[in-house]
């Protein structure tokens, strides 16, 4: 079976709206890098909340490592495992020192005294905030603040870490912290499910999963989903400038090599064109 | 002629406490009748403090705000009036919904400002109409709206003001592609009929470099910068020291460039790449 698994989900908010998701599947296998992309409203959100028993499907079944998350026995379990970091910095640190806001999760857990004190250092090395443990969260920017939370989450080791949009209220150079924060810790083996607006951050995903009305809309690896520039398009997508720019030269009649998903490929694309 | 001019503008955070710190620092410039103007800087680089001086929510510590020629602090009880010349649409304007209809929501301000009957209904369906919300939202608790709809509702509240300067701070932050599309040009639209100033506040260099004439610089309270967009983002290298970056295509136009290609300086688009990428094919006969 596979790490998490949803099976046929629907739900919705109330019962006079429609279903957010609508018979909603997908597998996501341990260690994977996968990134959620879809229009405002088309339930992204929704399927972070599921995959961490905050919210339960009203019909269909979602799987954390094989615990059914609507079994209430279980739900603590299923949290401690499925970590989320969300889109604000500031609400989601709540102590005055940057290292108590780390100890806080494993503190609820009832974790040891000196375990905790073990942990809270390597979740803020992993994460570069280190020699800032005994600074105030007030004085961060934005990338700063975001990487303590996300040490906040690692504290709790959990297996997964959803991010629902952790770099929209980011500048550019703090996108670039939290998406290098991202990747290492994909390569220590935390699974990753990001969700995001930004094109050029989800090509740096193993899988990209598109949804639309509550369904999956297309998913493959970030070269097979953008090379559907159209499609993309229609469904109030975008793709990266890199890969726009091929897009348009091959349909102008330029020869097709390998479609481009960042400005380094995209810059041998074209010099291979120009040559 | 310059609407808003700006003169040795510091501002200084906790004067006298162990937190003092200088926000702005000493920035003048001048800003003319009609531009679009977009504002990039690192988070804590001044920016927001700097917005809020213009319509006199900060009241600067050393030097001068000029509207129209006249200091707005000249006479401080009627800095009320500088407010309704200057509008100013905050980050996540959403939040600040709260009537029971988009309508009364709209005119809320307008209404605060006197307008009533006609002048202030129409007010109200023009403002709608400058962000698309259609007559059937009007009368919907602002709460109902998806996302975008409440974003737009909330910057249709500050258009109802009718203000010469519009400040926007991040408008399009956490809109998908198509929701920041249409917002951006929403705003170029109703820049065009009421061919007002408008202050653009963002992170994100596509959207910038898309609508401004002009950008705006600033790193640790000063402005750094202040030319066309061409200009501002074929300086990468300073960029990407103050934590900015240029749009991808500016970034993959100017490896090219540097590599000997004869492409112009300062692409900003991927419409202007696509141009000159197909006119140096065909120039050089491979297509």
């Amino acid at each position: 079976m596979s790490f998490i698994s949803a099976e046929n989900v629907s739900f919705s908010y109330s019962e006079a709206n429609k279903n957010v998701l609508d018979d909603f599947s997908l597998k996501i296998e341990k260690g994977e890098f996968v990134a959620l992309l879809g229009h405002n409203g088309c339930g992204k959100s929704t399927v972070a909340k599921l995959l961490n028993a905050m919210l339960l499907p009203n019909d269909g079944v979602v799987y954390v490592e094989g615990m059914n998350t609507a079994d209430e026995e279980l739900t603590y379990d299923i949290r401690s495992n499925i970590g989320l970091v969300l889109q604000n910095p500031d609400n989601q640190l709540v102590a005055s020192i940057i290292e108590e806001d780390v100890a806080f999760g494993p503190e609820n857990l009832g974790i040891e005294p000196e375990e905790i004190r073990k942990r809270v250092d390597e979740s803020l090395k992993a994460v570069g905030m280190y020699e800032y443990r005994t600074h105030a969260p007030h004085k961060l920017s934005g990338g700063q603040k975001q990487r303590v939370a996300i040490a906040g989450i690692l504290a709790m080791r959990p297996s997964c870490i959803v991010f629902d949009e952790p770099t929209a209220m980011l500048d550019p150079s703090g996108r670039e912290e939290v998406m290098s924060a991202i990747q290492s810790l994909k390569e220590q083996g935390i699974t990753i499910v990001l969700i995001t607006h930004y094109m050029n951050e989800a090509v740096l995903a193993d899988r990209v999963i598109v949804m639309d009305g509550g369904k999956v809309l297309i998913e493959g690896t970030p070269r097979e989903v953008f090379s559907e520039v159209p499609l993309l398009k229609r469904h109030s997508l975008d793709v990266p400038q890199a890969t726009e720019l091929a897009y348009r030269l091959i349909g102008a009649g330029v020869r097709f090599t390998k479609m481009p998903l960042n400005a380094e490929e995209c810059v041998e694309f074209l010099e291979g064109v120009l040559k | 002629m310059s609407l808003i001019e700006v003169k040795n503008l510091s501002f200084t955070y906790g004067i006298g406490t162990p937190f003092e710190k200088k926000a702005v620092d000493d920035l003048s410039l001048s800003i003319n009748e009609g531009e679009i103007i977009g504002l990039i800087g690192h988070t804590g680089s001044g920016k927001s403090t700097f917005v809020q001086t213009l319509n006199g929510l900060i009241k600067p510590t050393e030097g001068q705000v000029l509207l129209e020629g006249k200091d707005i602090w000249e006479k401080p009880k009627e800095i009320r009036k500088v407010r309704f010349k200057v509008g100013m649409v905050f980050q996540y304007p959403e939040y600040q919904l709260f009537d029971e209809t988009v309508y009364k929501d709209i005119s809320f301000g307008p209404a605060n400002k006197g307008l009533s009957g006609d002048d202030l209904d129409k007010t109200v369906r023009r403002a709608a109409r400058f962000v698309s919300l259609n007559d059937r939202l009007l009368d919907k608790s602002p709460f109902d709206l998806s996302g975008g709809e409440k974003r737009r509702a909330a910057i249709a509240g500050v258009i109802a003001m009718d203000p010469d300067v519009l400040v926007l701070d991040e408008p399009t932050a956490g809109l998908d592609p198509k929701g920041r599309d249409l917002l951006l040009s929403q705003i170029i639209g109703y820049h065009r009929e009421r061919k007002n100033t408008i202050i653009l506040v963002s992170h994100s260099m596509e959207d910038v470099a898309r609508v401004a004439d002009r950008i705006m610089v600033m790193n640790r309270g000063k402005l750094e910068m202040l030319d066309t967009p061409r200009a501002v983002f074929s300086r990468v290298e300073e960029l990407e020291r103050m934590g900015l970056r240029v749009p991808q295509i500016t970034r993959v136009m100017t490896i090219l460039r540097e590599k000997g290609y004869d492409f112009s300086d300062g692409i900003l688009t991927v419409g202007q790449a696509f141009d000159e990428v197909l006119s140096l094919l065909k120039k050089e006969g491979k297509l």
